[in-house]
């Protein structure tokens, strides 16, 4: 569960985002859309905690895998800086996946920001295996945008957003998706990773929509395996209210599970 | 090899590195890296008597060399524990010590009853030093007197061996060492958390949403070791020492300090195979310096 994966690319997508490729042949194998690598910035005692990044993209031919991720803190500033070549401390690949049902031939992916990281991932696995791939991408503006086509497989349709309108709908991704809704909801299901303001407005839009809805979460995590309960988010599941822990029990949960 | 055996009173480890209460959880997630078996002893997550759900997210902080938590005791419950998780831990050998906690002393002394009569524990650890909840933990960890009464009382009630961890964020931890040694208790655990803060600078908001927590990592490391210097000078009882500890070094300041043995926390996060490195590093340490026993190094240090 514990490599040291080589750096194959660092490359900043725009200001302060960067696309980290890392070659490393059993995270590459392992690894499913929806789940993340639990990284060690530093081999050191600051940073401390290990920081969780989604996959954005694995190749099991090509024993790499790849995260995307913005400098928001000392330890993504720290990883940004990392070089060719260097290697990197990586527990994983952790957590639940995303679930995508044979039944449904459209698949809706809802991005917000850097959470289209996993997304990129599940639409290159569900290429050429479900009639439609539709991702609706929002960003605060156009500066903001990682170039699609770079990372989606061919054959996907993207619809953008953009908070300021610098670039396609002028808005929320969120009010995009549905004025374009046209979808039966007995043949699409919805994926969907972004800020938490994003995803509570889904889930709860969705009551009267009802698709099907995957929401992939984010929360401060220490152990990142389940040990720690220190990533809680309230759902119900098995008839049960309670705290669920992000990182084991997610981060991608059912809609309808998730206590806003 | 050398036989790394160690006696702390009226318990006998394997080993005397353990995985401190509450970053372990029930030993389940950990189980799939290595064999518990390795353990001188799983220390479980803090059990209460009722199912509790914790404290509202965020939970956790990041500070310098180390990190805030404030989880609030999240935990399933004696009934869960004896269903689910005990017989799990007995099955793959697991030495077991029950971490207990509780709001009044009827639960702790309720707890202390029923895993009395539990086969498979190998000792309670009292836990007196909860920063993180409201009523209990803390409370029955801070007052000599209060303290006192609660280790007599579950002295009478509770026949394995009793450790009371004790918490730093008290005047003069030494008077609290000798209350507990008095009453009954027969092994030291120390330190517990430091009560701490993070403020969130952008939302002007405390950070935690329980607002403060419990600091651990290798910033409190020099707050233990101390601790446990002054502690074990004023003791007769073995100290389990904790704060901070990531790899063999630190380890032995702590031994060399006047613990009998220690525990891992956080560290495990960062490396989960951290505990296990330890013991075989502490295992070459004595070869290489030819020693029997760890007791010719416990408390050298001291002066």
């Amino acid at each position: 569960m514990l490599s040291k994966a080589r750096v194959l690319k660092i490359e900043e997508i725009f200001s302060g985002c960067f696309f980290l490729q890392l070659e490393e042949q059993r995270i590459a194998g392992d690894s499913l859309p929806g789940q993340f690598l639990h990284v060690r910035v530093a081999d050191n005692t600051v940073p401390f905690l290990r920081r969780p990044f989604s996959i954005a993209g694995a190749s099991p031919r090509n024993g790499t895998v790849e995260i995307i991720f913005r400098v928001v803190g000392e330890g993504t500033r720290i990883l940004s800086r990392l070089q060719k070549d260097e290697f990197l401390d990586c527990l994983g690949p952790l957590g639940t996946p995303f679930s995508p049902g044979k039944e449904f031939p459209v698949s809706i992916l809802l991005a917000g920001g850097a959470g289209i990281a996993p997304l990129l991932f599940l639409a290159g696995t569900l290429a050429g295996k479900r009639e439609k791939i539709l991702v609706y991408y929002g960003t605060p503006n156009s500066g903001e945008l990682l170039t699609p086509d770079k990372f989606l497989p061919p054959g996907v349709d993207v619809f953008l957003a953009t908070e300021d309108g610098s670039a396609g709908f002028h808005g929320l991704v969120t009010d995009l998706f549905e004025r374009s809704l046209k979808d039966d909801p007995g043949r699409a299901e919805i994926f969907a990773c972004g800020p938490e303001a994003m995803l509570k407005t889904l889930a709860k839009k969705n009551r009267s929509w009802g698709f099907p809805m995957q929401l992939s979460l984010e929360e401060r995590m220490a152990c990142g395996i389940g040990a720690c309960q220190g990533c809680a988010v309230q759902a119900h599941r098995e008839n049960k209210t309670g705290y669920l822990r992000v990182c084991r029990d997610g981060p991608v949960f059912n809609s309808q599970e998730v206590v806003w | 090899m050398i036989n790394l055996e160690v006696n702390l009173g009226p318990l006998r480890l394997k080993n005397p590195v353990l995985a401190a209460s509450g970053t372990f959880g029930f030993g389940e997630e950990y189980a799939s890296f290595f064999e518990l078996e390795k353990l001188g002893a799983v220390i479980v997550k803090g059990l209460t008597l009722r199912p509790r759900q914790g404290n509202p997210p965020p939970r956790i902080a990041e500070t310098p060399a180390g990190m805030l938590n404030a989880i609030g005791l999240q935990n399933p419950g004696l009934e869960a524990f004896l269903e689910r998780e005990l017989p799990r831990l007995r099955s793959i050998n697991a030495a077991v010590i029950v971490n207990i906690a509780g709001d009044t002393e009827e639960e702790y002394l309720t707890l202390a009853r029923e895993l009395s009569e539990t086969n498979g524990i190998l000792a309670l650890e009292l836990n007196l030093s909860c920063p993180n909840v409201k009523e209990g933990g803390i409370f029955f960890g801070t007052s000599a007197d209060v303290m006192t009464r609660l280790i007599r009382k579950v002295r009478r009630v509770c026949r394995l061996p009793l450790i009371v961890k004790l918490s730093p964020n008290v005047t003069d931890i030494v008077e609290l060492a000798e209350a507990a040694e008095s009453s009954g208790a027969d092994i030291l655990s120390l330190i517990n958390t430091l009560k701490g803060m993070v403020i969130d600078v952008s939302r002007r908001r405390p950070l935690l949403g329980n607002i403060t927590g419990g600091l651990s990592g290798p910033a409190i490391r020099p707050v233990a070791v101390r601790m446990v210097y002054e502690v074990y000078r004023s003791v007769k009882i073995p100290i389990i020492g904790m704060g901070g500890i990531t790899n063999l070094d630190d380890a032995l300041q702590f031994f060399l300090a006047g613990a009998r043995a220690v525990a891992v926390g956080s560290a495990s996060f960062i490396n989960p195979y951290t505990i296990p490195r330890l013991i075989s590093d502490l295992q070459l340490f004595m070869e290489s310096e030819g020693l029997q026993s760890l007791d010719e190094i416990v408390g050298a240090a001291q002066r």
